[in-house]
């Protein structure tokens, strides 16, 4: 009982709906969501379980930050695809963070979280989501955001990695003051509900895709 | 002077929960730029909207065009069997049922008669035929059904046409040159119905992206604007109109007893 938290119910339950809506959909790029989201699953229960008995769980989250990095990396440019954007700007942002990741973790002599490297591809990440916003505003063609599961996406991701800026800002500050009880941590409380809404708007997604598949069938 | 200096001690906790608080106020900034995203999306949609609906329009109105063009042919047609062909025929008629073998000088005289009316028949059938030519004429260019249409108007007698073409008029959009053909036609049918005109001059120009069809004549002429306020000035607000749909301006100019210049001013490409 000790695996059921907020984080992993929260992504249990969006894993559970992409396995739903996504499984039989056509595009490869949301059928990799599931296996993302089940990444994320095994990375929050692995996380609790490191947490209750090697009392850190920085390893599981540096690990599972280079596959975030990869897949959220990699679906932005697949929403962007629309808009004929090159994959060498993809490459070279994946290529950079790679650098900036080992480099961190080196100077850190892999014992630490790689906060930096989080708290910039949250920035680039809110910054894809703007330019995504920009783009939607700038075309010419309509089309109906409020059900549309690209658009809910983004926002999921824009709610969450706007969010968590302070709280990766202030990543040190908090891993040395905010530290007494675990489950009553300012951190731990704000990424409790940062998922909520990320997984919320997920979910919403998930159902406008599957929605609209069986529309166009 | 007193300087007073407070010296505050902020503790970790307090710090803590202002990192919760400024992430709780970092979650509000995205809920107001969606809610923008969504309202200047559904302005788009209504801009959408808007758009669809004035090409239905268009193309209603173009429909429109198409049907009077086509209903102005077949009157005119209507109008030359009834009292041209017609009347030809029935002359023919009569002078064949009066023809006398017997006589022989008399009939030689009528069967002349016949042949200069059957002649004239054959010569208004041709007229016709180029009239409804003039319609198809549309598809190659409109300076030549324009000039068809002119053709047909001075057999009449009625009018001396001065026609001068400085410009052929080539639009790459065919409903654009019907809309024209249709405001050229509906401008002579002013001039036949009211005008009272003896001559008429039509100018083809091209000046500065646009093309500029000038129609003048000599008639009686009318007030544009207590006109405009009538019945009668629904055909010259449509005009106008129609113009305007196409991008392009009537300009109408009349002083009674001094004529009626109405100016066309078409632009070449969208």
């Amino acid at each position: 009982m000790i695996f059921i938290t907020y984080n992993t119910v929260s992504a249990f339950l969006c894993f559970l709906a992409a396995l739903i809506f996504l499984v039989k959909d056509k595009d490869p790029a949301w059928r990799l969501l599931i296996l993302f989201l089940l990444a994320s699953c095994a990375a929050e229960v692995l996380g609790v379980y490191m947490r209750r008995v090697m009392h850190t769980n920085l390893a599981v989250y540096n690990i599972y930050l280079l596959v975030e990095c990869g897949f959220t990396s990699y679906f932005y440019y697949h929403l962007y695809n629309n808009y004929k954007h090159k994959l060498r700007w993809l490459l070279i942002w994946l290529g950079a963070f790679s650098v900036m990741y080992i480099t961190e973790l080196m100077l850190n002599h892999f014992s630490d979280f790689a906060s930096v490297s989080a708290t910039v591809m949250s920035v680039v990440f809110v910054l894809a989501s703007l330019l995504y916003y920009f783009l939607k505003l700038q075309d010419d063609r309509f089309e109906p955001l409020l059900t549309s599961a690209p658009f809910w996406w983004v926002s999921g991701a824009l709610f969450f990695y706007f969010g968590s800026t302070a709280c990766n800002l202030f990543f040190d500050f908090l891993k040395e003051h905010d530290y007494s009880g675990y489950s009553r941590s300012v951190r731990y409380s704000v990424f409790i509900l940062l998922n909520i809404i990320l997984y919320t708007c997920w979910l919403f997604s998930f159902i406008c895709r599957y929605r609209q598949r069986k529309l166009s069938t | 002077m007193l300087v007073i200096f407070i010296h505050m001690q902020v503790s970790s906790t307090e710090i803590i929960y202002l990192i919760g608080l400024c992430s709780i106020i970092f979650l509000i900034a995205p809920v107001f730029l969606i809610i923008y995203v969504l309202l200047y999306n559904r302005r788009k949609r209504k801009h959408a909207e808007e758009k669809v609906a004035m090409q239905i329009n268009y193309e209603n109105e173009l429909l429109r065009t198409q049907m009077e063009v086509q209903e102005q042919t077949f009157k005119t047609i209507a109008y030359n069997l009834h009292d041209n062909i017609g009347q030809l025929l029935s002359l023919i008629t009569i002078t064949l049922s009066s023809v006398n073998v017997n006589d022989s000088y008399k009939t030689a005289e009528k069967i002349s008669i016949i042949e200069d009316l059957t002649k004239r028949s054959m010569k208004e059938v041709k007229a016709l035929s180029r009239l409804l030519h003039g319609e198809e004429l549309l598809g190659k260019g409109l300076t030549a059904a324009i000039e068809a249409e002119l053709d047909f108007l001075q057999r009449s007698d009625r009018y001396k046409i001065n026609f001068t073409k400085h410009a052929d008029i080539v639009f790459d959009d065919s409903s654009k040159a019907i809309i024209v053909f249709r405001l050229f036609q509906e401008i002579i049918n002013n001039i036949i119905q009211h005008a009272r005109a003896t001559e008429i001059f039509i100018t083809l120009e091209q000046v500065a992206g646009m093309y500029k069809i000038i129609m003048r004549d000599n008639g009686v002429g009318f007030d544009v604007d207590q006109t405009m306020t009538t019945k009668t000035g629904m055909g010259l607000l449509n005009i106008t109109k129609r113009a305007a749909m196409i991008k392009g301006t009537a300009y109408i100019s009349s002083v009674p007893e001094h004529g009626t210049v109405i100016i066309l001013n078409i632009p070449i490409t969208d």
